[in-house]
C-alpha cells in the first residue's frame, strides 16, 4: 500500500472512507482474453522479423530468436548508446533484458496490429526507463510496463489502420528534412523530453516544439488539430 | 465517450517515453479510456520503431547472444499480481490505490472535498485523488502550479464544459477555475500538479476565512 497520508504535513488527518464507488465505463477492462497465438497473415504485407516473432510465441523457435537477435541486439544497443545515456556494460545488460522479454512476450504479438520493430521499440523503450530508475535509485511503485496501454481488442479498422500507417511511417521517414529528423532522434532515442531536448540543442522551447510537430505531421500521424 | 484529450505534445512525450512518471500515469490513464487517443499512441510508437530501425547498429559479441541462449529457460518474472476483478479502474490506479478506492485514506480539506495522496515516487509532481461530494462546489481559486485532471468518477462542470470519467484536463497556472461536481455521484478526479511547494500554498488557501463553501 502506497503511503496516503499527506505528503506535505506527514499528518493523516480524518479518514472518512469513500464507500465503494459504483463503476461506471464498461467499455474498458476486458484484458482477460487474448493470450493469443498468431499466424501470419497471408495475402498482406508482412516482413522477416514479424515471421520471427509469430515462431517464436508459437513453437519457442531458437533458430528465429537468434536471427531476430543478430538483427535486433545491434540496434537495441545503439539505442542504449544514444546520447550516451548508458555505459556499455550498461548497454549490453539492456540488450539482454530487452531479449529476454522478447522471447518470453512473443505470443503475445499480433503482426496485424504492429509491425516487429513498433513492438520491440516498446519493450526496449520500457526496459531502458526502468534501468534508469534503478540507476538513479529512483523508487517507484510503477513499472513502464505499467504505463503501457495496449491496443487490445480492438476494431479491425484501428487494427488496420495502424498497420498501414506504419508502412506509411517508415517510408515517409527517408524524407525528413536533418532538423526534424535530428530532434526525433533526440526525442526517440535518446529519450529526452522536448525541454531537455531544446537545451541540449540551444534552441526555444517552441522550435522544438513546433519541429517535432512538423515532423510527425509529415509522417502522416493522424493527430487531431489543436 | 471522452471528450477531451491530452496535447499532441503530451501524447508525443509519452510515446517517447519522456514523460515525468506522475504525469505519464495520467495520460497512460486516459489511454485506457480513450480508443482515439491509443490509435495515436500506437501510431506515435511506430514512429519509434522506424527510428530503431535506422540507427547504425553497434556490434554485439557473439558470447552476449550466448549467454541471453542460456538464459531462455529461466523462468520469467512474475508478472504483476492484481486485476483479476473486472475493474473500472485503470490498471495501474488499481496499482497504486490497491484496488479501489475503499482503502484509501481521504483526506478532508473541506466539507465538499477531500484529497489522497498517492505515491508515484516522482518528487517533482504531486500525485492526488480529490474527491468532490455530489453537487459540492470548490471555490475558485488558481494554483501554483500546472496541472492534469483526468475524470474517474461522476464528473464536474468549471462554466466552459462539463467533464465525465475518462476526460483529461490541463490547467496552467494561470488559469482560473471554479469546479463544480455533477450532482447525483461524488466527483472523483485524479491530478498532477507540478511545483510542489506552491501546492502547499494552494492548500493553505483553504483556509482562508474568506473562501466560503457552497456545497449543496
Ligand atoms: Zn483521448
Amino acid at each position: 500500500m502506497v503511503a496516503a497520508s499527506c505528503m506535505l504535513t506527514g499528518r493523516i488527518s480524518q479518514v472518512p472512507r469513500c464507500g465503494m464507488v459504483e463503476n461506471k465505463n464498461d467499455g474498458e477492462a476486458d484484458s482477460g482474453r487474448s493470450s493469443g497465438k498468431w499466424a501470419v497473415p497471408t495475402g498482406r504485407r508482412t516482413d522477416e522479423w514479424s515471421e520471427c516473432l509469430v515462431l517464436i510465441g508459437k513453437s519457442n523457435d531458437r533458430a528465429a530468436f537468434t536471427r531476430f537477435f543478430r538483427h535486433f541486439a545491434p540496434l537495441i544497443k545503439a539505442f542504449a548508446l544514444a546520447g550516451s545515456s548508458l555505459s556499455a556494460a550498461h548497454a549490453d545488460e539492456l540488450v539482454q533484458e530487452v531479449m529476454l522479454k522478447v522471447w518470453q512476450k512473443a505470443s503475445g504479438f499480433n503482426p496485424e496490429k504492429a509491425a516487429a520493430s513498433t513492438w520491440i521499440y516498446t519493450i526496449a523503450r520500457n526496459c531502458r526507463t526502468d534501468m534508469f530508475r534503478r540507476l538513479q535509485k529512483f523508487d517507484t511503485p510503477l513499472a513502464a510496463d505499467d504505463l503501457n496501454i495496449e491496443l487490445e481488442g480492438e476494431e479491425p479498422f484501428t487494427v488496420l489502420h495502424t498497420r498501414r500507417g506504419s508502412d506509411r511511417i517508415k517510408d515517409l521517414m527517408g524524407q525528413l528534412p536533418p532538423d526534424q529528423a535530428q530532434i526525433l532522434a533526440k526525442v526517440y532515442m535518446e529519450g529526452k523530453s522536448h525541454s531537455e531536448a531544446a537545451a541540449e540543442l540551444d534552441l526555444p522551447l517552441g522550435t522544438v516544439k513546433s519541429r517535432v510537430r512538423l515532423a510527425i505531421q509529415k509522417l502522416q500521424v493522424q493527430m487531431d488539430r489543436q | 465517450m471522452t471528450k477531451h484529450h491530452p496535447s499532441n505534445d503530451f501524447l508525443m512525450e509519452h510515446a517517447a517515453g519522456s514523460l515525468p512518471v506522475a504525469q505519464a500515469a495520467c495520460v497512460s490513464a486516459h489511454l485506457s479510456y480513450c480508443e482515439r487517443c491509443r490509435r495515436t499512441d500506437g501510431q506515435l510508437q511506430t514512429v519509434g520503431g522506424a527510428m530503431l530501425e535506422r540507427l547504425d547498429p553497434v556490434s554485439v559479441s557473439e558470447s552476449l547472444l550466448d549467454t541471453v541462449l542460456a538464459r531462455l529457460e529461466d523462468p520469467a518474472p512474475l508478472a504483476y499480481a492484481g486485476q483479476t476483478e473486472v475493474s473500472a479502474l485503470p490498471g495501474l490506479l488499481q496499482r497504486l490505490t490497491n484496488k479501489d478506492f475503499s482503502q484509501l485514506v481521504w483526506k478532508r480539506v473541506t466539507r465538499a472535498l477531500s484529497i489522497s495522496y498517492l505515491s508515484t515516487g516522482d518528487t517533482s509532481h504531486e500525485f492526488a485523488l480529490l474527491r468532490i461530494a455530489a453537487g459540492g462546489r470548490i471555490p475558485e481559486h488558481t494554483h501554483g502550479g500546472n496541472e492534469m485532471t483526468l475524470v474517474l468518477e461522476g464528473g464536474f462542470s468549471d462554466g466552459r464544459d462539463s467533464y465525465h470519467p475518462g476526460d483529461f484536463i490541463y490547467r496552467s497556472s494561470e488559469d482560473t477555475h471554479a469546479p463544480v461536481a455533477l450532482d447525483g455521484e461524488d466527483c472523483i478526479c485524479l491530478t498532477v500538479l507540478d511545483a510542489p511547494l506552491k501546492f502547499t500554498g494552494w492548500q493553505h488557501r483553504w483556509l482562508n476565512p474568506f473562501l466560503k463553501l457552497r456545497a449543496s
